[in-house]
């Protein structure tokens, strides 16, 4: 009868409502910012590059305001499985040991799997930095911007950003599609089966008949979408305002340069 | 195509457009869900599916169009890692659909796929090879867990001996991770490429006979843009392969300046006059204009059609007006809005505006063609009271004050009031089986006395009911306040609101489908969201609730009893008034109002112990508005049955739902409660 506790759903390409530095930014600046930071981080994934960008990401998201409610409620099972693979990394053992009280224990492995964990988390920081403070609206025309050089290699840069601004529109008409589908899957009664190979056929049928539904739905979405191209006379502008980075946007490209920089001369060093 | 030459003709057509949009689309979502939602693992398996379709349909600039739409959305959502599952599923989709419309067969697609593993393998042995310390760093975490794994293991003497031959096998499959990745990256790729064609297999055959709905056609021209004044002297037009004309022969001239209406019953020919005008050829007579139609050109001729949602191309406000417009076009957006009535929306979503602010919006985006032509084909026909009559108000006048043509193609007698004059269709009809045009809905006293038998038994029970979408994140949206209202045995009840009154995620509750964050929603006593099911629940897009191919085989499903029991599946269609040889039809065969009868035959062959129906009339004709509805009323008054609609119109309704609930902003109105009260609640 009271409130239950709801769990905190993903919500997906919808900008934290506000406004802010990060929000204001230019759409193209923060996909540089992420290109730029992900191949950073595959190339040295040390402490202190990962350390660095965590500071970048970090006042980022707080410059940005992004409350805590926006992070999605983490299920149990990937608490009990990072413990899981902490507590075998730890029994992993390698240097260095750490003296505590009487007993060493050896956390070198312990280390590594942190290492990668903090990667991750970094890492999906990053991409969900981008999809709390960017307007999907924004994204196909800064691509076009940043693609503009590619035209002379004969790229159809500007036909992908058409594609991709329009799918970029489909996207939540598709995911409420799926809602609906599975709503309709859940009302039907579960057929008993006799045995688990049946289930499992049983399983497969169902999901291509589900395939074939969304298929259908969507199909008929691309045929009313592609009248609605023709009778506006074809492909052409996108947006109504310009799309290209402000002084604001050279300033981050600035200071992520920096940061970045500085991150590959202190793990060079700390290396040798 | 071919005579446009040159770079414009290897640019995609709006079709393709449209296809590598909604596919790219369809192929990220599904990536995506079958990443976050666990349930859904294996349908990463048939997440290939979409881009294979598109490879089997479409040329390969149009996967690759896709291709890179999907993955963009991937990265954007989760970063490098969404985008390369995003990618690898668009790869091995479009190899198989590539393969599917070559002929080949499994072998091929084993052939190719082993290639494709090799490929993908020397790929990622590339890029390790290159990011040597991610790769150390891997590697020596994944050694350390196995090690710790192992030792745990070792602590049990009995199992001593195998732990120290498991820990040489990975030390030495480790160190030799190259062949470990290709081997994985062959044997993963066959697998997803043999499952995927199997589904792409499957699938294909089940979307054989699927009505193109695809309309528009541009025509090439080559005369500088002039459609107007337009002169139709006996143009008559038959579809090819038909056996009656779907226009009869027409004399009309359209001249700058005039609103002309157009009316006339279902299958009298609107659409295809609309067709006409945008430049089908017609199949005798003729169609004379001095210059060219200039479809979607500047100048030249603009259509707004019926479905709100697919208009609209750009996903703010602005973009919208401007999307198509040649590069370099300067436009007056917050004019047009003006002109239109939504003023100051240019920054907002699409995605959040009613039907009819959508409508509107279409045409803010024809009129900034500056056309010398709109057609408007039935834009009112899935829009609200409210949002029919701001759209009418746009209309009026507005030939007279831009100095264009308005053809204004609409069901409904009373729209045509505000043209010059107007056209109808059905007098030419010589065989009038056709249905007439109907009087438009028009909002009708809410105090209706009930005459239904209804009895004093409660089936559904709403206490309290609130809900929040998205509850404790900045997204949080309230849906629903303290809702509370009974609905007793035999009852019918019409829940009527606007655009997001809260009704649908009302309707969700009422089946349990939603769990409401506050208060409870009982059926006979139960909490609705542990007996799903047994309210029924028919959505709106009957489609997508038709989930097996044929109709024996949907109803069956649906009920919950075997294919093969022709009887109770003959039994079912009866009862919503459909002839039993429609059993082995299938589901994209039946027409608009057959859909949502054979939904509803499957949900009530289960009896539930109430049926709701959302939006149940939306997208009929008039003629299957008014059989459905005959049908629904004789099952509540004969069996029965507990009704419960979910509607933004009241039209017709009364008999079926002589209870009126008003829904606004997520609250029951007051007064509408008091006459549920006077209907029957104790």
């Amino acid at each position: 009868m009271s409130a239950t506790r709801q769990r905190r759903p993903v919500v997906l390409l919808r900008p934290v409502p506000g406004t802010s530095v990060i929000h204001q930014l230019w759409a193209g600046t923060k996909l540089i910012v992420v290109l730029v930071i992900s191949m950073l981080l595959a190339f040295y994934p040390g402490w202190i590059v990962i350390g660095l960008m965590a500071v970048l990401v970090g006042t980022a998201i707080w410059l940005a305001h992004i409350p805590r409610g926006a992070m999605p409620s983490i299920p149990w099972w990937v608490w009990a499985l990072v413990l899981f693979g902490a507590i075998t990394a730890t029994m992993g053992g390698g240097e260095p040991v750490l003296h505590l009280w009487s007993t060493d224990i050896e956390v070198g492995g312990l280390l590594k799997f942190l290492r990668i964990t903090a990667l991750s988390i970094v890492l999906l920081a990053l991409g969900a930095l981008v999809s709390w403070t960017t307007n999907v609206a924004d994204i196909a025309p800064a691509i076009a911007t940043l693609g503009r050089p590619l035209r002379p290699l004969r790229i159809p840069v500007d036909d992908w950003a058409v594609v991709l601004a329009l799918a970029l529109r489909a996207f939540p008409m598709l995911l409420d599609e799926f809602r609906l589908l599975y709503a309709a899957r859940r009302l039907r009664p579960r057929p008993v089966l006799p045995d688990g190979r049946a289930k499992r056929r049983r399983w497969l049928t169902d999901m291509v008949d589900l395939l074939a539904a969304g298929v259908t739905v969507a199909l008929r979405r691309a045929d009313e979408m592609g009248d609605a191209i023709t009778a506006r006379g074809g492909t052409g502008q996108i947006a109504a305002a310009p799309s290209r980075p402000r002084r604001a946007d050279w300033m981050a490209l600035s200071i992520c340069a920096a940061v970045c920089v500085l991150a590959i001369v202190l793990e060079i060093r700390g290396l040798s | 195509m071919t005579s446009m030459g040159g770079k414009r003709a290897r640019s995609l057509t709006p079709v393709e457009t449209a296809q590598a949009s909604v596919m790219g689309a369809l192929s990220a979502a599904l990536a995506i869900v079958s990443v976050v939602v666990p349930f859904a693992g294996a349908l990463s398996l048939l997440v290939t599916v979409p881009m294979g379709l598109l490879g089997y349909r479409y040329r390969l600039r149009v996967l690759l169009a896709a291709t890179f739409a999907a993955s963009a959305i991937g990265f954007v959502i989760a970063g490098i890692s969404g985008f390369m599952v995003v990618l690898n599923c668009a790869y091995v989709g479009g190899l198989t659909g590539i393969i599917k419309r070559r002929g080949g067969g499994v072998p091929t697609v084993i052939g190719v796929s082993v290639v494709a593993g090799v490929l993908n393998g020397l790929f990622i042995i590339a890029v390790l090879t290159v990011l040597v310390r991610l790769r150390t760093l891997t590697l020596e975490a994944i050694t350390a867990n196995v090690d710790g794994m192992l030792n745990a293991i070792s602590a049990m003497p009995l199992l001593r001996e195998s732990a120290e031959q498991m820990r040489l096998i990975t030390a030495a499959v480790l160190r030799n991770w190259p062949v470990l990745i290709m081997v994985n990256s062959i044997f993963s790729i066959m697998l997803v490429s043999v499952v995927g064609w199997w589904a792409l297999s499957r699938v294909l055959e089940r979307l054989r006979g699927i009505p193109d709905v695809h309309k528009l056609e541009a025509v090439e021209e080559t005369a500088p843009v002039a459609p107007l004044p337009i002169r139709m002297s006996q143009a008559r037009f038959r579809y090819p392969g038909a056996d009656h004309d779907a226009l009869l022969p027409l004399n009309l001239t359209i001249d700058s300046g005039e609103h002309v209406a157009v009316v006339g019953a279902n299958g009298s020919g609107k659409t295809t006059l609309m067709l006409l005008l945008c430049g089908r050829p017609p199949t005798s007579g003729r169609i004379d204009r001095p210059g060219s139609i200039g479809l979607g050109q500047l100048g030249g001729t603009a259509v707004v059609m019926q479905h709100p949602e697919s208009q609209v191309l750009g996903t703010r406000v602005a973009d919208d007006v401007v999307w198509g417009l040649p590069p370099g076009t300067r436009t007056d957006v917050a004019g047009l809005l003006g002109e239109v009535g939504l003023s100051g929306m240019e920054e907002r979503d699409t995605g959040g505006l009613s039907g009819g602010e959508l409508q509107r919006l279409a045409v803010a985006a024809a009129l900034a063609r500056q056309p010398s032509v709109l057609i408007a084909d039935e834009i009112t026909s899935m829009v609200d009271q409210r949002g029919r009559e701001a759209l009418l108000g746009v209309l009026s006048g507005l030939a007279d004050r831009r100095q264009m043509a308005l053809v204004h193609i609409t069901h409904y007698n009373n729209e045509a009031e505000i043209a010059n004059r107007t056209v109808n269709l059905s007098d030419s009809v010589d065989n009038m089986v056709m249905v007439g045009s109907t009087a438009p809905p028009v909002p009708t006293a809410t105090v209706i006395s009930t005459s239904a038998p209804s009895s004093a038994v409660p089936v559904l029970h709403l206490d309290g009911v609130g809900h929040v979408y998205g509850s404790g994140t900045p997204w949080a949206k309230t849906a629903l306040r303290d809702v509370s209202f009974t609905v007793n045995e035999g009852d019918g009840v019409l829940i009527h609101g606007g655009n997001g009154s809260g009704k649908s995620t009302l309707a969700w509750i009422m089946a349990g489908l939603t769990t409401p964050t506050t208060g409870s929603c009982l059926v006979r006593g139960r909490p609705a969201d542990e007996c799903v099911g047994d309210v029924a629940i028919a959505f709106q897009a009957a489609r997508l609730q038709l989930l097996r191919s044929r109709v024996d085989l949907e109803v069956a499903s649906a009920a919950g009893f075997s294919p093969w029991d022709t009887h109770r599946v003959a039994s079912a269609l009866a009862t919503v008034g459909l002839d039993g040889s429609l059993a082995r039809r299938r589901v994209d065969q039946l027409s608009g109002g057959q859909m949502r009868r054979v939904v509803i035959a499957g949900l009530l062959a289960r009896w539930p112990q109430a049926l709701i129906l959302d939006e149940p009339l939306a997208g009929l004709d008039a003629a299957s508005q008014r059989g459905l509805l005959r049908l629904l009323t004789d099952l509540r008054l004969n069996t029965g049955l507990t009704v419960v609609v979910i509607s933004h119109d009241f039209a017709g309704l009364e008999e079926l739902c002589p209870r009126i609930l008003h829904l606004e902003s997520g609250m029951v109105d007051a007064a509408s409660q008091a006459t549920g009260a006077a209907g029957g609640v104790s």
